[in-house]
């Protein structure tokens, strides 16, 4: 039994708990040190050269801000962050001032950590006794409490995830049950069993003092000494189990958001290909579900088992299949609302690849066929490449035409008849070296023609032309930015038609590249923009992605047809689009007239009245006269 | 002059049943709706790579789907994957995804000789 002088401070029922810290520590430093060691030298490198700089100390801040605050989960979902605010800071507290407090009362900075944990088991009487001017009884009180409110609302969670407003929450794996179920037990264990000791000694403050006298009430002195020892028992089990299953369950987040915040402050994000840095992000997610409710395969398709949280547990635990890794859109959409700032791209991209590299061996003749070849057109330090979607787009071609005719520009045109894949496809099914060839022939051909500016329509060319190709000396911009240079130097005279138009952020041209001001400026010149609800970089996909190899074409046109509505909602007479494949998706799905940015631009020109005009909400222009 | 494809192929004859037709059961649970290719040569005709090189899909396709399979590995290497195809597809069926499909099925076990389609190391389709 414990008395009040006892100094040992120890008691068989510590054990559980004891042999769950020291194998949670044992695993979580063997992992580190583990994915730390294998990191390329070039990381670890970098990881030396940032540890003692003022990284370090934004890192320290977002720790706080996120790890402890939870600050990106309020923004999405505020009853969702009090939750997880609850569970992070709360447990954080109870550590922290349970230590102050063990250490203040027992005039000595260092003992071991059940002390402080089962602190009033070994020290009831301590409120009555202890206070110098500091009740760390009520903080503690008011710390559980705190966490006892956010355990309700997980169990509520449970029961229905559209209380805490989300629809749909996230399946779990064994060990997440497991560690699930012991969580759900700590908490309420550790009032239990406070308040029985509480009880007992007439002690505690507001929350056990309270529940220990109604407990005595309840059910007597002598009951409640029989239950008090098997109520710290339960907590200690519970806390044991949990720690055991924590390394095996999406809780091992709360430890590897630490050192993925400090690698991301760093620059260390790993690469195209699988590496010891996707480690540390993949055991990151906390499983939050955050990423399931803007997944329109989950809100269009009805496929409920491919979002990013998903893929994540899969790829963690060794179970990835391939319906899983190629059903993404990539759209990005779960990544800008990822409270803990995982490339979910890139990471979904990067096993396609681990598993291309395998499937697919790279041979010496590959594309082999392209080699000496040279289709492109005329001469300009201006090149413009169409890329694949775009020709298949005559109106869209037709518009660029007059459009550089019209600014009186000299042009040379890469692909107009028939150029090579700019590769990012390829690369989006993960065969990245093969891509790499593709990305070789073009680069050779731009830098061979002495272009300046590379001009595309399209964001799926450009965003691989600035990402993967290092063009040196040739700046590349979306057609969008191209006309607004010709429109601020006066090189383009547009008629605003006054028509009402509304314009979908192509994914990678938003999300993927942030060009979400010069389409609109473009636009603002010809008529008035509506602004759809979901916009920006919340814009929603059109269902078309090239990254995806799983959707039929029924399914696609469902996303399409889903995310038309919200255009055809905004009472816009025409959607503007500045992606071919956007175009090529909702021209087959959309309520509304569908038309590029170049073809919108080049109905506005200011021609000569004996040229052929079209309106811009017709959505398509003829070929110039003259032509 | 432009090759379509439309070429008329030498009389020859195909032993249908001896061929091995795992990989063609694996590719059409893989993209049922291939079984609704009316051969239109759309794919063909838009393709970046057969602008470059003979390349022809629905050939390619056409030939899995007998139980012919040689030579198939060097004509998928031709394919850039850009996926024109996919849009100008009367049908609807998705192009990319049957041409991931069968590069999958090529990477399984192959027997030493000409590319058999391994029954075993097949992951769909057994009969």
């Amino acid at each position: 039994m414990h008395t009040s002088d006892m100094n040992t401070h120890f008691d068989p029922f510590v054990i559980p708990f004891t042999l769950g810290v020291i194998y949670l520590f044992a695993v979580v430093v063997w992992r580190y040190v583990k994915w730390f060691a294998e990191l390329p030298e070039a990381d670890r490198r970098a990881f030396r050269h940032a540890l003692f700089t003022v990284r370090s100390l934004k890192a320290v801040r977002e720790v706080v801000e996120e790890a402890l605050l939870h600050k990106s989960i309020l923004r999405v979902n505020p009853l969702l962050w009090y939750m997880h605010l609850s569970f992070a800071l709360g447990w954080f507290l109870l550590i922290v001032i349970g230590k102050f407090e063990t250490s203040a009362y027992l005039k000595e900075a260092f003992n071991p950590p059940h002390v402080h944990v089962f602190f009033r088991y070994f020290y009831p009487e301590e409120p009555f006794r202890f206070h110098r001017g500091f009740n760390y009884a009520f903080l503690m009180d008011a710390v559980l409490l705190f966490i006892l409110s956010g355990v309700a609302l997980a169990w509520f969670k449970r029961l229905r995830a559209s209380w805490l407003g989300m629809k749909k929450t996230t399946k779990h794996t064994r060990g997440d049950r497991m560690a699930l179920a012991a969580l759900w037990v700590v908490f309420p264990a550790r009032l239990l069993a406070e308040s029985a000791t509480c009880g007992i000694h007439q002690t505690g403050d507001f929350l056990t003092h309270s529940t220990g006298m109604a407990l005595a009430g309840m059910v007597g002195p002598d009951a409640l000494r029989m239950m008090e020892l098997p109520a710290w028992w339960i907590y200690s089990l519970a806390l044991g189990m949990f720690f055991v299953a924590m390394p095996y369950s999406r809780y091992m987040h709360i430890f590897t958001e630490v050192p993925h915040i400090f690698l991301r402050h760093y620059g260390i994000r790993g690469g195209d290909k699988p590496g010891s840095a996707d480690n540390f992000q993949i055991q990151a997610c906390s499983r939050c579900g955050v990423c399931i409710d803007p997944c329109q395969l989950q809100s269009a398709a009805a496929m409920n088992d491919v979002q990013s949280v998903y893929f994540l547990r899969d790829r963690r635990y060794g179970l990835l299949t391939d319906p899983v890794a190629d059903n993404c859109l990539m759209c990005g959409r779960c990544e800008t609302r990822c409270p803990v700032h995982i490339d979910l791209n890139r990471l979904r991209l990067n096993s396609r690849t681990a598993r291309a590299e395998k499937a697919v061996p790279l041979t010496d003749d590959r594309y082999a066929y392209l080699r000496g070849e040279d289709r492109s057109e005329g001469t300009g330090k201006v090149g413009y490449f169409a890329g694949c979607m775009t020709l298949l787009s005559a109106p869209v071609m037709t518009a660029m035409q007059r459009i550089f005719d019209a600014a009186g520009e000299e042009v040379w045109w890469a692909d107009k008849a028939g150029g090579v894949c700019c590769g990012r496809p390829l690369k989006l099914s993960g065969e990245t070296d093969a891509a790499r060839r593709l990305m070789d022939y073009n680069k050779a051909l731009f830098e061979k023609h002495g272009i300046t500016t590379l001009v595309t329509s399209c964001p799926i060319c450009l965003k691989v032309f600035r990402e993967d190709y290092h063009l040196e000396g040739i700046e590349v911009i979306h057609h969008s930015q191209y006309f607004l240079r010709l429109l601020e130097a006066g090189r383009l005279k547009l008629k605003a038609s006054g028509a009402t138009l509304t314009y979908h952020d192509p994914c990678e041209l938003g999300r993927g590249l942030g060009i979400y001001d010069e389409p609109r400026a473009v636009l603002a010149r010809l008529g008035t923009l509506a602004e759809p609800k979901q916009t920006k970089k919340h814009a929603l996909c059109c269902g078309g992605s090239v990254a995806n190899f799983v959707l039929n074409s029924q399914q696609e046109n469902r996303i399409a047809t889903d995310a038309a509505a919200v255009y055809a909602a905004t009472g816009a007479e025409t959607l503007v689009t500045a992606c071919p494949q956007c175009k090529s998706t909702f021209r087959r799905n959309s309520a509304l007239p569908v038309s590029d940015l170049a073809e919108a631009v080049a109905a506005a020109l200011e021609v000569p009245a004996s040229a052929h005009r079209i309106p811009a909400a017709a959505g398509r222009t003829a070929a110039p006269a003259a032509s | 002059m432009v090759d379509w494809g439309y070429t008329i192929n030498k009389p020859r004859a195909i032993a249908y049943d001896a061929n091995d037709h795992t990989w063609e059961n694996a590719l059409q649970e893989a993209v049922p709706v291939l079984r609704s290719c009316i051969g239109c040569g759309n794919c063909t005709a838009t393709c970046t790579a057969g602008n470059f090189v003979p390349f022809n899909i629905r050939k390619l396709q056409t030939l899995v789907r007998r139980g012919e399979y040689a030579g198939l590995r060097k004509e998928l290497d031709k394919c850039m994957l850009c996926g024109k195809c996919r849009l100008v597809c009367p049908r609807g069926i998705n192009t990319r995804k049957m041409i991931v499909t069968l590069k999958r099925l090529l990477a399984q076990p192959v027997a030493a000789g000409i590319p058999v389609a391994p029954g075993a190391a097949s992951t769909a389709g057994q009969r």
